[in-house]
């Protein structure tokens, strides 16, 4: 029998309390940590492919994250620097003037979940401190996420500082949340706009394919 | 200027309060009601701190007043401005940041998610026999959130919220008369957060996903026993205060948050005990429900029909909600928040006008924003609403 079917079969019945200790018993068996976090990432693409499917819904998502970072937090240290293979780099936050972060942590631990590194910069976020961490990461993607007005005028400002640092031409962005529409990738002039966090990924791993066409 | 007749334009048909009332039924009214739902735009319209406006009764007043006065008319008075923010997060149940206080004094207030329920606190209603149980919870958590109410022992909670209701009635009476002698209607009696609701912030999104999973029976039986005593009170609170509207928040229940089964199996028995009450004490609830609804409207439909204002914010799609549920609920809503604070007034008054052709044929709808006006909208949008409003939202004699 597959060795990670019933690693599998806790993570995918959403069992929390009992994936840590599946893990401990893998690791102490010799699976290898690389293995483990790629089951792991199997996992939570079969559970986003059910959330848009529309057969799952938040708490099924928040939960299998939630699995994600404990088993993600326990194996990245004993993985090689050849095993953390990322598939891109991205900054997150929430623009100044909004505090709110659901929607955020949700897509945060997805696009983790998903290969990519993630730097998120919390909430209430200053238009230069997004500008400062995109140049420090050299990430390809800015996400900002939003619940109320706001953070417009802010998100207006580092689409602006964008522009007049020259990183616009390198940055694909990303806008979400609850108050945002499809009119403002327009008006902002931003890449792509989303308020569920699954096609969020979707959205940001087609800029990666895009990146790798036009290379 | 105030018309004679009391009515809010001369070519009106009907009072506010009678054209409300059919369109409750699902009736045709003289016009389309306007109900702006405007909160926050008050103080930078009119110049005012935040800070003061939401803490001080006399600046509010005038604030709303001055906003009235340089863009209305409409027809229906949102009133939701608290006395105190004490008041305000035991209506709510969510921890307020407020300005002037944790924030600076010219922005919104913010929530402040916090986990301030425990699983044994499922147990406590349970182990809770009185008849004012939704009552003793909410007054057992408000130390836990509220910065107001921290260190309140229980009888000086208590008194403080006693005299915050009596405080909260004597300043309504002298608000709603100005707006009543404009021919307005006022829109609540009361307003609380729904037992299913309140748990799911109170526990916060991750332990109450978990609750979902591993303790559903607890999450649909608390919110039951918490119900009647939340009807109850919510009549009575709203009879004090003389207008016979709940408005009940559902901001948790929408398939933003939970599946449909979720809701139907979880959510809906209590908050059908507590809407059945409240109709059948002779009040209309307004459901403000947030999020996207749209899978959730067909169990919606086991609710009383033409006695339910359903408030929709622009994520459920209010056209394909008029088809599904327009015949059974009166809608109101949903100028989006992004078109207010960025679009033109053309954008908004061609958007004013389809609702008004789509969601508001044959009656049973109220026109206003999706959710809140946003503090940041234009007040040019705002009078294109109302324009849009008296242009358009004439029905045929």
């Amino acid at each position: 029998m597959d060795e990670l079917a019933k690693f599998r079969e806790i993570f995918l019945s959403f069992k929390i309390d009992s994936i840590e200790a599946e893990m401990e018993k893998l690791l102490e068996s010799g699976v290898s940590a690389q293995d483990l976090l790629a089951a792991c990432q199997k996992c939570m693409e079969e559970i986003g492919k059910k959330f848009e499917l529309g057969e799952y819904f938040l708490p099924e998502l928040v939960i299998a994250g939630e699995m994600f970072k404990k088993v993600s937090s326990r194996l990245r240290p004993i993985l090689t620097a050849t095993d953390k293979e990322s598939v891109g780099k991205i900054v997150l936050g929430t623009p100044k003037g909004d505090r709110h972060h659901l929607g955020k942590d949700v897509f945060s631990i997805l696009a983790e979940a998903s290969g990519f590194d993630v730097y998120d910069l919390g909430v209430d976020v200053a238009p230069e401190t997004f500008i400062s961490k995109l140049e420090e990461t050299g990430a390809q993607i800015l996400g900002m996420s939003v619940l109320i007005t706001t953070a417009f005028v802010p998100m207006q400002d580092v689409m602006r500082l964008l522009e007049e640092t020259g990183l616009r031409k390198r940055i694909n962005v990303i806008i979400g949340g609850g108050v945002t529409t499809k009119d403002m990738i327009q008006r902002l002039g931003v890449d792509a706009q989303t308020r569920d966090a699954y096609e969020g990924i979707k959205i940001i791993q087609s800029f990666m394919i895009q990146r790798e066409e036009m290379e | 200027m105030i018309p004679s007749s009391g009515k809010i334009y001369e070519k009106d048909r009907m009072t506010a309060q009678e054209r409300l009332d059919a369109v409750i039924r699902l009736e045709r009214p003289d016009r389309v009601p306007l109900s702006m739902m405007l909160y926050y735009y008050g103080p930078f319209h009119a110049g005012v701190k935040m800070s003061d406006y939401m803490t001080k009764p006399k600046v509010y007043m005038q604030t709303m007043r001055t906003v009235y006065e340089d863009i209305g008319p409409w027809d229906i008075y949102y009133n939701i401005n608290p006395v105190s923010r004490l008041m305000y997060s035991f209506t709510m149940m969510m921890r307020y940041l407020y300005p002037g206080k944790e924030l600076p004094d010219d922005v919104m207030s913010q929530v402040d998610e916090i986990e301030y329920m425990q699983p044994e606190d499922y147990d406590w209603i349970f182990d809770t026999n009185s008849k004012y149980v939704d009552f003793l919870f909410r007054a057992r958590m408000i130390p836990r959130f509220c910065k107001d109410g921290e260190k309140l022992g229980t009888v000086s909670l208590w008194l403080k919220l006693a005299m915050g209701l009596l405080q909260q009635k004597l300043f309504w009476k002298r608000d709603w008369k100005w707006w009543r002698a404009r021919g307005m209607v006022i829109q609540i009696g009361y307003q609380a957060e729904m037992p299913f609701d309140m748990f799911s912030q109170a526990r916060t999104v991750v332990p109450f996903s978990l609750d979902i999973y591993q303790r559903p029976e607890k999450i649909r039986d608390a919110a039951l026993k918490l119900a009647p005593s939340f009807a109850e009170s919510s009549i009575q609170t709203a009879r004090f205060m003389g207008v016979p509207r709940i408005q009940c928040y559902l901001h948790r229940t929408s398939n933003d948050f939970i599946s449909p089964q979720t809701f139907e199996d979880l959510a809906f028995p209590g908050m059908e005990l507590i809407i059945n009450r409240i109709i059948d004490a002779g009040l209309t609830p307004i459901l403000h429900c947030d999020g996207n609804w749209t899978k959730n409207l067909k169990i919606l439909r086991r609710l009383p029909a033409k006695k339910i204002i359903l408030q929709l914010d622009g994520l459920t799609d209010i056209f394909q909600a008029k088809k599904e549920i327009g015949d059974h609920m009166c809608l109101f809503g949903d100028v989006p928040a992004e078109k207010l604070a960025l679009g033109s007034s053309q954008e908004v008054e061609e958007y004013c006008h389809r609702l008004i052709e789509e969601v508001g044929k044959d009656g049973g709808f109220i026109l206003a924003g999706a959710c809140e006006i946003p503090y940041n909208a234009k007040s040019e949008n705002l009078r294109a609403m109302v324009e849009a409003n008296y242009k358009y939202g004439y029905y045929d004699e």
